[in-house]
């Protein structure tokens, strides 16, 4: 049956699944009517990589995502994806990628089991295949013994290890994860990377969306995507680089708001921003004790603590790059 | 396309089906629900009228005609005024809507083949018992002067009542008989666009539907996968409405089910269409609920489904012929009490066929799209 939205595929000499990079993107562009949602992007991901590509809310993360898993068509440029193209043969991509959302989209209403069940006949495991990767999903996500358990009653962590376990059902060599930690607590958070670590070490490839920059750092390599754009690639280290020369001080103040808003002010501060309870601020090249920031904020009324130079951290870099184009992070 | 996924597919429907509270009695209870309701309430036929009946002869001939009255099951006496104010009195308090007069004499008249004269008087405060009396009386009547004087010698009349109606295809007028083939097709349409928007917008409430296309599901995958369930659910429900309407109504089935069952799974892509347009239409499954009561109102109303439609101002008569739900419901009433033939009801067929495929392919098309970005 040939229904109007099918395209036919036209067969293609098999260049797919060599041992190239997991993912080659070139000039991968999609807009959204007068809205560039991503513009000209290119990068590369090797395989075994954990690679990381950040960004705040709306800067075009999901929709390179969305592109690279075949399921919207870029308005141009394109990219492979496992060695298929993701213009051409979406299809065959979305067979070798595992993909799992922030909102961890398993059924509510089906059982563990029969969410198991169900990614297992889309993928088409065969009933040995299946017995055993269920096996080692409920001991991965710790159900064993609740299988008939309703997913919509298990907590965040369980129901997050059991989204990443239908993710990766078919075993695929390349996993999409799309901010998995966000709304979770530290603890599960931290048990869910050492999944990740361990993912990684038996060779698969992990493309990983995050804002929290503390879990930047597990990545072997990072982008930074705003406004659409790359504004930063390399390896945690080659990020920060640009900043190890700089002087960073984190300050600990009451109402730390308006002392961020006043140490804004001043040219000797490039950037600033909070960094939880504590103002951070970037000097560029200048010394701390050039500085006299104590004695602004005390002048202003500020009750002021501690004043310590730190190590620019993966954040401390991203306000950087986001300053230099001209926005706020 | 792959069967192994539109399986799997279909079995994830069932069993989320089978476990949701609120979509459960939709399918199930609602279909009952209706048809007894309307089967009861709308198609109910005035029965059991109160008479009151002032017999000034007192003849045999006299009490064969309040018998005529009684035995037919419309009406109850309810009193026996003796006299014509009485007889006002009983209308105007309300112990009858129905009086009958037999003057002094009718029997002789009978007997001697001369022509006779009975009074009926209606209280039309109540437009549609009134109406409906009339029409039991003069066919009561009509009945009684056939026994009396043989066919042909129609010398007998009621005052100001036509004895000559005959009701066609449905003697009996029972409302029952033309409100069960009508209620196929609303229930066809109202529980399969409503069932069919509520599951899509679940998905995309729950975000499982943007998971699904990471996967290999392609859409044409996706879309079999969630008509065939409905569909599947949309025949248990015609068949069981049917059953109830044949065995527990009796009413009679004269038609064929080819054309019948064939004009409503061709209905049924209409239905299908609006449920994919309405999930469109809809965030939440809230709003799909009420864009489904929405769109069920001027079906309801302009389809002939509960008012003749013949007796609509113009310019709404004129929208009825886009309403699908009009050109079947012409069908199904057809074939089930006359068994009017596909040859006979061809022109309805063309019509529902067009806005039903039109409908399908607009709502398939605007969902497909939408899948797409």
């Amino acid at each position: 049956m040939q229904l109007p939205w099918t395209k036919t595929q036209q067969t293609r000499p098999n260049t797919s699944g060599g041992d190239g990079d997991a993912i080659v993107v070139s000039g991968l562009r999609k807009t959204f009517g007068d809205f560039v949602a991503v513009d000209n992007v290119d990068f590369r991901v090797k395989r075994g990589e954990i690679f990381g590509f950040l960004g705040p809310n709306g800067s075009g993360k999901t929709t390179t995502i969305r592109m690279l898993c075949g399921v919207i068509a870029p308005t141009s440029g394109g990219g492979t994806v496992m060695g298929y193209d993701v213009v051409n043969e979406p299809e065959r991509v979305r067979e070798n990628i595992g993909y799992m959302s922030q909102k961890f989209s398993l059924f509510q209403d089906l059982t563990v089991d029969e969410n198991l069940r169900f990614y297992s006949g889309i993928y088409g495991l065969t009933p040995e295949k299946y017995a055993e990767r269920r096996a080692y999903i409920l001991r991965m996500a710790d159900l064993e013994g609740r299988e008939d358990e309703l997913t919509g009653n298990l907590s965040v962590g369980w129901k997050q290890r059991l989204a990443l376990g239908c993710a990766t059902i078919h075993e695929p060599k390349l996993i999409f994860l799309d901010e998995p930690t966000s709304g979770v607590d530290p603890t599960a958070r931290r048990q869910f990377w050492e999944l990740l670590n361990d993912l990684a070490n038996e060779g698969v490839t992990l493309f990983v969306t995050t804002h929290y920059m503390d879990e930047a750092t597990h990545c072997n390599r990072l982008a930074f995507i705003y406004r659409g754009t790359i504004i930063a690639e390399g390896t945690p280290q080659e990020v920060k680089a640009d900043l190890t020369a700089d002087t960073i001080l984190q300050i600990a103040v009451d109402r730390g708001e308006e002392a961020l808003a006043a140490l804004e002010e001043l040219d000797s501060v490039d950037e600033g921003y909070m960094q939880g309870s504590l103002v951070h601020v970037n000097l560029g090249r200048r010394g701390a004790e050039d500085a006299g920031l104590r004695e602004f904020l005390v002048d202003r009324g500020f009750e002021v603590g501690a004043i310590d130079r730190v190590e620019p951290t993966l954040e401390d870099a991203f306000v950087h790059l986001v300053t230099q184009q001209g926005g706020r992070a | 396309m792959s069967w192994r996924r539109i399986r799997t597919l279909i079995w994830k429907e069932f069993v989320q089906i089978s476990r949701d509270r609120a979509m459960l009695p939709i399918l199930f209870i609602m279909p009952i629900l209706q048809l007894v309701l309307f089967g009861y309430v709308v198609g109910s036929d005035v029965r059991n009228l109160n008479l009151a009946v002032l017999d000034q002869d007192n003849t045999v001939q006299s009490v064969r005609i309040v018998d005529g009255f009684t035995s037919s099951g419309y009406f109850t006496v309810s009193a026996r005024p003796s006299s014509d104010a009485q007889l006002k009195d009983a209308l105007d308090g309300g112990q009858a809507v129905v009086a009958i007069t037999i003057p002094k004499g009718l029997g002789d008249a009978v007997r001697s083949k001369r022509a006779a004269q009975i009074g009926v008087i209606i209280d039309g405060s109540d437009s549609r018992t009134s109406g409906v009396a009339a029409g039991y009386a003069a066919g009561i009547i009509a009945d009684l002067s056939n026994q009396f004087y043989g066919t042909g010698g129609a010398a007998m009349t009621a005052g100001g009542v036509n004895a000559q109606v005959r009701v066609l295809y449905n003697p009996t007028m029972r409302a029952v008989n033309t409100m069960v083939p009508a209620l196929l097709a609303f229930i066809l349409l109202m529980s399969t666009s409503n069932v069919m928007s509520q599951a899509i917008v679940k998905e995309r409430e729950k975000g499982t539907l943007e998971q699904l296309f990471v996967t290999p599901i392609g859409r044409a995958d996706y879309l079999l996968g969630k008509l065939l369930p409905y569909t599947l659910i949309a025949v248990a429900q015609l068949t069981l409405t049917f059953l109830v309407g044949v065995l527990w109504f009796q009413v009679p089935f004269r038609g064929s089910l080819l054309v019948t069952g064939g004009g409503l799974m061709l209905f049924m892509l209409a239905a299908l269409g609006i449920g994919m347009i309405v999930s469109l239409m809809s965030r939440t499954r809230q709003q799909a609920q009420q864009t489904s009561m929405f769109l069920q109102m001027p079906q309801m109303m302009l389809s002939g489904f509960m008012f003749p439609i013949d007796a609509l101002p113009k310019w709404l008569y004129l929208l009825t012929f886009l309403i699908p739900l009009r050109y079947i419901l012409v069908i199904v009433r057809a074939n089930f009490l006359k068994g009017s033939s596909f040859m006979e009801l061809w022109p309805q067929f063309a019509m529902m066929a067009a806005f039903s495929i039109a409908i399908f392919l607009f709502g398939l098309s605007r969902f497909s799209k939408r899948l797409a970005d």
